[in-house]
C-alpha cells in the first residue's frame, strides 16, 4: 500500500514540531525522506527532544502517601518536572503535602517525563497516579 | 541627668522587665541594687536579675502570664532594701591615657574647657566601685567619676572601638574587654585581662571591688 | 566530619544561644532565625538546641566527609548536592564525599545547615554559639574559614529513612498582608516611648525602615526620618536583650539583635517581641521593616503561636518517620 498525502502531512507535522531535521522510512519497498528546510534556527537543539522507542516502558509514577498533590515548591514558580524533561531515578517528581510536611514523589525510572497526571491541589492517596514517565533505562 | 522620684518599671518585650531605682547615681543606691538583685535571683521563674548603674534587668525562664505580681514585688522589694557592703577585692589598673585607642582625649578636655593632664588627673584620682558588669564579657561599669569630665554618649555609635580602652559614657566611665561598637568616647587603653571563659567565674571583676587608674603614661 | 571548601562573609556555628550569662555581660549569640535552625534540627531528628550552620552570605561550599543525614533551612538558596538540586526546607541524606554547595540567596537572609546528631564543638559557658566578641564558643569563637573541618556527633537516632520537606515559617506562620516587600514585626513599647511626641510616634509607626549595610549580627541600624525626642535623653547604662529598638541621639533606631551587648543608654522606643526576631533576621541589607504596636498579652500569644507550630512539625515529623520505617 503506498503511504498516502495524509500520512506525509502527519509525518511533516511531527518533523515539524519534533526539531529533528529529516526522516526516513521505508516500508514496503518504499522509502520516505522528509527533510526540514533549515529556515530559522531551532529553538530547542533536537537532543532535548526524547522521541519514545519503541521497546521503552511507560511508568505511573504514584504517590505512597495520602495529602495534598502540589506540583511546584511553594517558594518555585516553576514546577519539579515539565512534560519532555529528562530524569532520573530517584528525582522528585512533585511533593505531596500532608499538614506540614511535604512528602517528596519520587521516580523510580530514568527516563522522561510524559505528562503530569495529578492536578495542584487535587487530594491523592496512596497509589494515587501523580506523573507518567516513558523509561529509558 | 534627670533623676526619677518613683522606681520605673518597664517591658523589654517578652524577654525580661526593668527596673529602674529613683535617685541620685552614687554607691549607696547601687548597694541597695545589689541587695535587690540578690533577693530577686531567687523569685520563681526568673532566670537571672542583673544590677545595671541603679537599675535591674530580670529576665525571665518563660514569660509569666502578667507581670503585675512581680511588678509589686520589686516595688515593695525596693522599700525594703537594704544596703549591702560587699567585700569586693582593690586592684590597680595601669592606663595609658590618649595615643591612638585614647583618640577622645582631646575631645572630652574640648567638651569640657579643661586641659588634657587635668582630665587625665581626675581620671585617675578616685577610688572607682564595680557597680556591675554588662555591655560585652567582662565589661565593668565603674562609679565614682568626676561629673566635671562627663561627656554625652556619641550622636552616631562608632562600629569599632579597640579592647581594653578606657571610655566616658555620659557621666560614667569604664574598661571595654574586648574590641566591638561603642557610644562612648575613648581616652586611653590598658592591656589587663578582663574575661577568661575557661576561668570558674568567666569574669575577672564582680559588683563591689574597687579599681584605681594607674597613669603609665600620656601621649598628647 | 564536614569540610568547609569555600565561604564568604560570616559564617558561624550557632545554637539557640547562652540565656543565662548577663551578669557577666555575655549576651546570647544564638542563631538569628531561631525558628529555621529549630526546624532544621527537628527535620534531622535532634534536640532544637543542637548546633547548626548559620550562612549570611553565598557562595558556601562544603563536603561531607561521612555519610548523615542534613537539612537546609532558612533562606531560600539555589542549593544542589552531588549536582542535584535540593528543595528548600528539606532534608536528605549526604554520602561520604558529597559536596553541598550553595549559590545564590534569592529570598530571605541567612540559611542553616543542621546535621544528624548536631555540630560538636565544645559547650563554653552552656552553649556552642559563637560569642564572636569574647573571642570563645562556636569554631575557636570566631567565623568559619576554608579548610575548617567541623566535628558532628552521632546521630540519636541512627539510620535514614528517606527525603522529608516542611512547609518554609513564612508560609506556616504568614502574617496578614503588609505593603508588598515590607515585613511587619510585632513590638512591645519600652521604656522611653513616651519622652516622643505624637509626631515622632508616628513617625516610627508609619515609616518603612530600610536595612542598611550596617546591619549585622550586633544590630540593625535602619534608616528613615529621624525619630526626635523632647528633650535630648541620657539615660544610665541598663540592661538590654535582643529585639531591644533604641534610637540614638540622630534619630535612627537600631534593632539591637543576638550579639548586641548586654547593656546600653541610649533610649529605647520599643522591643520586637522574641517571636518575631526570626523575621529581622531574615530581612536582607536594602529590605524594609515596618513596626506594629502589640501589647505583652498579644506578645505571648504570639509566643505560643510559635511553640504550638514547633510541637506540630515536632510530631508530624516523627510519625511520618515512625509510619517510613514501618515499610
Amino acid at each position: 500500500m503506498p503511504i498516502d498525502t495524509s500520512e506525509i502531512e502527519r509525518l511533516a507535522k511531527i518533523l515539524e514540531h519534533s526539531g529533528i531535521a529529516s526522516i526516513e522510512i521505508e516500508e514496503n519497498g518504499q522509502s520516505l525522506k522528509l527533510v526540514m528546510e533549515d529556515t530559522q534556527p531551532s529553538v530547542r537543539p533536537p537532543s532535548l527532544v526524547p522521541t519514545a522507542l519503541p521497546g521503552d516502558a511507560a511508568v505511573i509514577v504514584k504517590a505512597d502517601v495520602a495529602g495534598i498533590f502540589v506540583a511546584a515548591h511553594p517558594w518555585r514558580a516553576k514546577p519539579f518536572v515539565e512534560p519532555g524533561q529528562c530524569i532520573e531515578a530517584g528525582a522528585v517528581v512533585g511533593l505531596v503535602k500532608i499538614g506540614l510536611l511535604y512528602a517528596p514523589v519520587l521516580s523510580p525510572a530514568t527516563g522522561f517525563v510524559d505528562a503530569i497526571i495529578a492536578e495542584t491541589g487535587a487530594t491523592v492517596g496512596y497509589g494515587s497516579p501523580i506523573v507518567s514517565v516513558q523509561a529509558t533505562a | 541627668m534627670n533623676a526619677p522620684t518613683l522606681p520605673r518599671i518597664s517591658l523589654l518585650g517578652t524577654t525580661a522587665l526593668l527596673f529602674e531605682a529613683p535617685g541620685t547615681f552614687d554607691l549607696t543606691h547601687q548597694r541597695r541594687i545589689w541587695a535587690m538583685a540578690a533577693t530577686a535571683s531567687k523569685w520563681p521563674g526568673i532566670r537571672e536579675a542583673i544590677p545595671g548603674i541603679t537599675n535591674l534587668m530580670l529576665t525571665f525562664e518563660t514569660p509569666p502570664r502578667s507581670v503585675d505580681a512581680l511588678v509589686l514585688a520589686l516595688r515593695e522589694g525596693w522599700d525594703e532594701a537594704q544596703e549591702i557592703a560587699i567585700e569586693g577585692r582593690d586592684i590597680e589598673l595601669p592606663v595609658t591615657y590618649g595615643g591612638e585607642i585614647g583618640a577622645s582625649l582631646q575631645s572630652v578636655a574640648d567638651h569640657t574647657g579643661l586641659s588634657i593632664d587635668d582630665v587625665v588627673s581626675i581620671h585617675a584620682a578616685p577610688l572607682y566601685t564595680v557597680f556591675a558588669l554588662g555591655s560585652h564579657p567582662g565589661y565593668c561599669y565603674l562609679g565614682g567619676m568626676d561629673p566635671r569630665i562627663a561627656m554625652p554618649r556619641r550622636q552616631t555609635p562608632l562600629q569599632r572601638a579597640a579592647g581594653g580602652s578606657v571610655s566616658i559614657g555620659g557621666s560614667q566611665t569604664g574598661v571595654s574587654a574586648s574590641p566591638g561598637p561603642s557610644g562612648w568616647h575613648a581616652i586611653g587603653h590598658t592591656t589587663w585581662t578582663f574575661f577568661d571563659p575557661s576561668w570558674s567565674v568567666p569574669a575577672a571583676l564582680a559588683p563591689g571591688d574597687t579599681i584605681r587608674f594607674k597613669i603609665e603614661r600620656v601621649i598628647r | 566530619m564536614i569540610e568547609i571548601l569555600s565561604v564568604r562573609g560570616p559564617a558561624s556555628i550557632q545554637d539557640l544561644g547562652r540565656l543565662d550569662q548577663y551578669r557577666f555581660g555575655v549576651g546570647t549569640s544564638g542563631a538569628m532565625d531561631d525558628l529555621a535552625l529549630r526546624a532544621g534540627n527537628i527535620l534531622v531528628g535532634n534536640d532544637e538546641n543542637a548546633a547548626g550552620i548559620e550562612i549570611p552570605m553565598m557562595p558556601f561550599k562544603v563536603r561531607f566527609c561521612r555519610d548523615m543525614a542534613f537539612a537546609l533551612t532558612g533562606a531560600d538558596v539555589e542549593a544542589t548536592l552531588g549536582g542535584h538540586a535540593i528543595p528548600p526546607w528539606w532534608k536528605l541524606h549526604a554520602c561520604a564525599g558529597d559536596v553541598l554547595d550553595l549559590r545564590a540567596m534569592t529570598r530571605g537572609a541567612r540559611t542553616y545547615i543542621t546535621v544528624a546528631g548536631g555540630i560538636d564543638v565544645p559547650v563554653v559557658l552552656g552553649s556552642r554559639s559563637t560569642q564572636l566578641r569574647g573571642e570563645f564558643g562556636g569554631l575557636h569563637g570566631r567565623s568559619l574559614l576554608p579548610g575548617d573541618i567541623l566535628p558532628c556527633a552521632a546521630p540519636s537516632i541512627p539510620g535514614y529513612i528517606g527525603e522529608l520537606g516542611t512547609e518554609p515559617a513564612d508560609i506556616a506562620l504568614a502574617r496578614p498582608n503588609t505593603p508588598a516587600g515590607d515585613i511587619t514585626v510585632r513590638v512591645v513599647i519600652a521604656g522611653e516611648y513616651d519622652a516622643y511626641d505624637g509626631a515622632a510616634q508616628d513617625l516610627f509607626w508609619s515609616s518603612s525602615w530600610k536595612v542598611t549595610p550596617q546591619s549585622n549580627r550586633y544590630g540593625y541600624r535602619l534608616q528613615g526620618p529621624p525619630v526626635k525626642s523632647i528633650a535630648p535623653i541620657e539615660k544610665r547604662s541598663h540592661g538590654i536583650v535582643p529585639g531591644v529598638i533604641q534610637v540614638p541621639p540622630n534619630g535612627q533606631p537600631i534593632i539591637q539583635m543576638r550579639d548586641a551587648q548586654t547593656s546600653g543608654g541610649y533610649p529605647k522606643m520599643a522591643t520586637v517581641i522574641g517571636a518575631d526576631l526570626w523575621r529581622v533576621g531574615q530581612s536582607g541589607l536594602g529590605g524594609k521593616l515596618r513596626f506594629e504596636q502589640t501589647s505583652y498579652a498579644d506578645a505571648l500569644a504570639a509566643h505560643d503561636e510559635v511553640s504550638h507550630y514547633l510541637n506540630r512539625l515536632r510530631t508530624s515529623v516523627r510519625l511520618f518517620e515512625e509510619m517510613r520505617r514501618c515499610r
